[in-house]
């Protein structure tokens, strides 16, 4: 039986200095990932949406609670596995910079695979590459593909290993609005088609709206979730927030 | 701008440091070498001023024989001169001096001192002497024929104590002595690491000369007279039939000062050679550092650009950089090569060579110099790079990449070709005859052309050195693979020093590798005997004459010669004979006699190789004067001529030359064939047997002498190589350098890396593959270069009889391994780096 949720962070807090100083970027936060769902993070900035999905994809330490992803607790993990686990559990989408230069499309694709010495499945690669499209571009170079191109291949690399999760954080805050909804187009196929599971971190409504569902922190804390929703919800539900 | 360029310097000390690093490197041995001869000079210098404090004359003879490398033979003065020059009115005491060979025989029946290259060993007179060169530190001066006196060091090296017996080789034999004192000489416990048997004169005389002949004498003045006016009253007294000089004692103080000065002349300017092949090395790592971090701050600079800095301000911030960097690391190496100074005075006091002590001398143009040089060096590499920055379009400010433009233009591979082209056409020229001067001008060439070359060579060679780590280190193999191309400049900068290393070592590895195969050749040929008994007195003593016929007295021999050196004058020029004995040598060392027998070489008649007779147009009947160091002329007819002169040289005499004249002549092999039907077991005993009676020489197989003599040029291999190790060394920091700017380049591709699964141990492993494979490219191409550049040596060298050119193969395989291990050790500490990247720093920055 698979677990319903890919994803788990329970009464998680990070702190930054001491005393006085002290400033609660996340405070006791509480949240499940469905499996097989799109999950959007939203908030305004400093609210600690980018800093939640940082402890829970193993990239910064949390100071208090637990995260487990597909069943494992990462609170526990060294480096060394913490690693692994991002490798082989946790696919990612940054905003830039997300390619390595010297790799080609497909080296860059396979990465994760490539670096644990996994061959993958080469079906579901395939498959993958035909989703987003990028069959004529495999041997090219980053510098040779353009912003959006760029972005499809970070979308296919954080496919490839067939993760239990993907963390994007604003996957398409560089791009123009055509080829951002492109791509979150293949994040919807991905979720629909392919059976994964998303969570992006945006602060577009119309990014958000792709999800189908919507966490809202502010503060530090979750201030609210919303499902099924549009562009239109979005903003009403922000503005009761009261920004 | 000003301000603003030293704010950006020392906003920024670790890359001060670094590039620093490459300077203090480059001019730590250049001050390293100057402080080391400066001191060494004035020590010695202080030494004979110290010694011949109470010499106020000394008288020589005029007859000089001027050998190969400075040597000199001085003829000796009859002992009769001693009670001639007492008799001057004004000289207080007098002493006679002799200064020649002798060996000191170990407890364990082995040699004191070390064998050919190091120091010489002496025997010499020691007398209760106003003058004396020597002062007793235990015991006394020896008196009779049975009595020793050593120095301070070679008792100490032989644990010889008061009332030992000690035994010694010289001129007349082997001999035991009672050992009755200890001497020093001036402060030092032994001068320069040579060892003295001291003997009174009559036994000095007999055992290590001839009797009734002294090398100098020694004159103390009762104070009556000035040291001029004394030197003139002994030279008045002396006829002048005897030949000789009188010297003040301030002349020669001054004289012996020089002639050590000049020998350590030829030592300083050979670390000075490679002080300077060292700081060259270093301005390629200087420049590389400048280029990187100028490229780094692409966007700083367009920055100033954007907001009214002229190019020329630009350009002249990054100036200012380098004089500053230039004056911290020269003034930093200035003082490390004083410990480096240091350092290699202790080398040497470990390598048993006791330098005397003394102050160090810092001379002010070391000062100067170091500094200046490092400044002018590290200013004109920075020039390019500073150049280049203001160059920067203000627009760069706003480009998200500041990563060095990498434009390979065609000019530069047609100028790289062209240099090339040009070097090749002069080397061609010259083995079509035109002179050997283009060599050194067409190497030069081939060189730059290389150099030039690099970044166009570099990406295809890195990626070809690169294939095997893409294939067994996977992903990773791959990025350290196309790291090491992805920037072609870069990475042919960062190899360049290892190329310059390595292809003199190449170089010299195979021109040593054909003078090997050349000398083994050269004694299979000529050598056809079975045993050897060789000697390392290069040029200055030897074997005993007597042991060649003792050893063709036994049983087991059917025949032993000896081959021995003498030098004479020919047409005033001072001359190496070879002297064998007629007798014996048929059959066992072949010269390749073409014309005339060996009977009749006679001591009214000479051999001359072949070449010589045809460059002379000389021929059987002739006759050649030569003057003997005795400066008795003798006149020899050409009786033979011989074609296998790489050993014998132009001439060859019969030892018996010699015989009726002051002059002592020692061999130095002896070649022994054995009887047929003996075995090589009491073969070996019997000679063994002769060979203890003297205490010297050692006995070898043919094979184990062939060897010897073809390894000795490993020595210097030895020497050169350990002069490059800077070079090398700088090299590897260089390698260091621009991976820890090339990681701190990549800080957010590594971040990435991490993030989507990369482990410590992989981003590791890409470093230091990308190390690897940048010095592979260096020494690959090095080697190439190097073999070419001692193949030109080699022909170069074809008048001086080399022929063949052998590629050194043991040593390129080394280098190789070494380059290896090389890329391994430079890339632990930015490897280390590279996994103390900031993740989350590197992935978030926008």
């Amino acid at each position: 039986m698979k677990n319903p949720s890919a994803a788990t962070a329970t009464n998680v807090s990070k702190i930054y200095g001491h005393g006085d100083s002290e400033v609660r970027a996340l405070d006791n936060v509480s949240v499940q990932f469905e499996t097989g769902k799109f999950t959007a993070i939203m908030g305004p900035s400093g609210s600690g949406k980018s800093t939640l999905m940082h402890c829970m994809a193993g990239l910064d330490e949390m100071t208090e609670g637990s995260v487990t992803i597909a069943d494992i607790d990462i609170a526990s993990l060294k480096d060394k596995d913490l690693t692994k686990l991002r490798r082989d559990k946790i696919g990612f989408v940054f905003q830039s910079f997300n390619l390595v230069p010297t790799l080609n499309a497909d080296e860059n694709i396979r990465l994760p695979l490539l670096l644990g010495n996994n061959k993958g499945n080469e079906e579901w690669i395939q498959k993958v590459i035909d989703t987003v499209h990028l069959q004529d571009r495999l041997t090219h170079r980053p510098s040779e593909l353009s912003g959006g191109q760029q972005q499809r291949v970070a979308v296919a690399r954080a496919l490839a290993s067939e993760p239990a999760i993907i963390f994007a954080d604003e996957p398409t805050g560089n791009l123009d609005s055509t080829t951002g909804n492109e791509i979150l187009s293949f994040m919807r196929k991905a979720v629909d088609e392919l059976g994964q599971t998303i969570v992006m971190v945006t602060h577009d409504p119309v990014s958000a709206s792709y999800a189908d569902r919507i966490v809202f922190l502010k503060d530090g804390k979750i201030a609210g979730e919303l499902l099924e929703p549009t562009p239109e919800l979005v903003l009403d539900y922000m503005k009761k927030l009261g920004h | 701008m000003l301000r603003i360029a030293l704010k950006g310097i020392l906003g920024r000390k670790a890359r001060l440091v670094l590039t620093s690093l490459a300077v203090i490197l480059g001019t730590a041995f250049l001050s390293g070498t100057a402080v080391f001869s400066a001191t060494l000079n004035r020590t010695f210098d202080n030494l004979f001023s110290d010694v011949f404090r109470s010499v106020d004359s000394y008288v020589r003879s005029t007859q000089v024989i001027e050998a190969d490398f400075g040597a000199e033979e001085r003829q000796r003065i009859p002992a009769e001169l001693i009670a001639m020059i007492e008799a001057v009115p004004g000289v207080g005491d007098v002493q006679a001096d002799i200064q020649a060979f002798a060996r000191i025989i170990g407890k364990d029946g082995e040699p004191l001192g070390s064998d050919g290259a190091g120091p010489p060993t002496f025997g010499s007179v020691g007398e209760e002497f106003q003058g004396a060169l020597w002062t007793i530190s235990e015991g006394r001066f020896a008196a009779g024929p049975t009595e020793v006196v050593l120095d301070e060091a070679s008792a100490k090296a032989g644990s010889f104590v008061l009332n030992d017996k000690v035994k010694v080789v010289a001129q007349a034999g082997s001999r035991e002595f009672t050992l009755v004192g200890i001497a020093g000489y001036g402060d030092v416990r032994s001068p320069g690491g040579a060892t003295f048997a001291l003997f009174d004169l009559a036994t000095a005389q007999e055992f290590l000369a001839k009797p009734g002949f002294v090398d100098a004498i020694l004159i103390s003045g009762d104070g009556s007279a000035s040291d001029e006016e004394l030197a003139l009253a002994i030279n008045a007294a002396v006829p002048s039939s005897y030949k000789t000089e009188t010297l003040t004692g301030a002349e020669i103080t001054k004289e012996t000062q020089d002639q050590i000065g000049s020998a350590l002349s030829f030592f300083s300017i050979l670390l000075s050679t490679f002080s300077y092949i060292a700081l060259g090395v270093g301005s390629f790592v200087i420049y590389n550092v400048f280029s990187i971090s100028a490229a780094q701050r692409q966007r700083e600079n367009a920055l100033l650009r954007a907001i009214g800095a002229s190019k020329k301000q630009v350009t002249r911030a990054l100036m200012i950089e380098s004089v500053v960097v230039g004056l911290f690391g020269s003034t930093i190496g200035f003082f490390s090569g004083i410990g480096l100074s240091k350092g290699l005075s202790a080398l040497l006091k470990a390598a048993s060579i006791d330098l005397p002590s003394g102050d160090l001398v810092v001379p002010s143009s070391a000062v100067v110099n170091t500094i200046v040089v490092g400044l002018i060096v590290t200013v004109a590499s920075a020039w390019l790079p500073a150049r280049r920055a203001g160059r920067v379009p203000p627009l760069a400010a706003m480009r998200e990449t500041a990563i060095e433009v990498v434009a390979l233009t065609r000019r530069r591979t047609i100028f790289g070709l062209a240099l090339i082209a040009l070097g090749a056409a002069s080397i061609i020229a010259v083995t079509n005859g035109v002179s050997n001067t283009w060599l050194g001008l067409g190497i030069l060439f081939v060189f730059s052309g290389t150099i030039t070359l690099g970044p166009v060579i570099a990406r295809p060679v890195a990626m070809l050195l690169g294939k095997p780590a893409e294939k067994f280190r996977g992903v990773t193999g791959t990025m350290a693979r196309q790291n090491s191309a992805r920037n072609p400049k870069r990475t042919s900068r960062t190899a360049s020093p290892v190329l310059i290393g390595v292809a003199l070592v190449t170089a010299v590895a195979a021109l040593a590798a054909s003078i090997s195969t050349q000398i083994d050749g050269v004694f299979t040929q000529q050598f056809k005997g079975d045993y050897a008994i060789n000697t390392n007195a290069r040029g200055f003593g030897g074997l005993s004459p007597s042991l060649a016929d003792d050893i063709n007295a036994l049983p087991e021999v059917e025949r032993a010669t000896g081959i021995g050196l003498l030098t004479v004058k020919i047409d005033g020029k001072g001359q190496n004979l070879t002297t064998i004995n007629p007798a014996t040598v048929e059959g066992v060392f072949d010269i390749g006699l073409t014309s005339g027998s060996y009977a009749d070489l006679t001591p009214e008649t000479i051999f001359v190789s072949q070449q010589y007779a045809e460059n002379n147009d000389a021929k059987l009947g002739d006759t050649i004067a030569v003057t003997l160091a005795d400066a008795q002329v003798k006149s020899l007819s050409i009786a033979g001529i011989y074609e296998f002169d790489e050993l014998a040289g132009k001439y060859t005499v019969s030892r018996d030359l010699t015989k009726d004249t002051t002059v002592i002549t020692f061999d130095l092999g002896v070649y022994i064939k054995i009887k047929s039907g003996v075995s090589a077991e009491s073969a070996r005993t019997a000679l063994q047997a002769a060979v203890d009676k003297y205490g010297q020489g050692t006995l070898l197989s043919k094979r184990e002498y062939i060897d010897l003599q073809s390894g000795q040029i490993n020595q210097l291999l030895g020497l050169i190589y350990g002069l490059l190790f800077l070079s090398v060394i700088i090299a590897v920091v260089g390698i260091i350098i621009t991976l820890l700017l090339s990681v701190f380049e990549r800080q957010r591709e590594i971040g990435l890396l991490r993030a989507v699964g990369m482990t410590k141990s992989q981003v590791r492993t890409t470093v230091r593959w990308e190390s690897v494979i940048t010095s592979l490219l260096g020494a690959v191409v090095g080697i190439v270069l190097g073999v070419g550049l001692g193949w030109v040596i080699v022909y170069a060298l074809r008048d001086q009889g080399l022929s063949s050119f052998s590629v050194p193969v043991g040593s390129t395989v080394s280098i190789l391994i070494m380059a290896f291990v090389v890329g391994v050790l430079a890339a632990v500490y930015p490897a280390w780096r590279a996994t103390r990247v900031n993740l989350l720093a590197a992935i978030t920055t926008a």
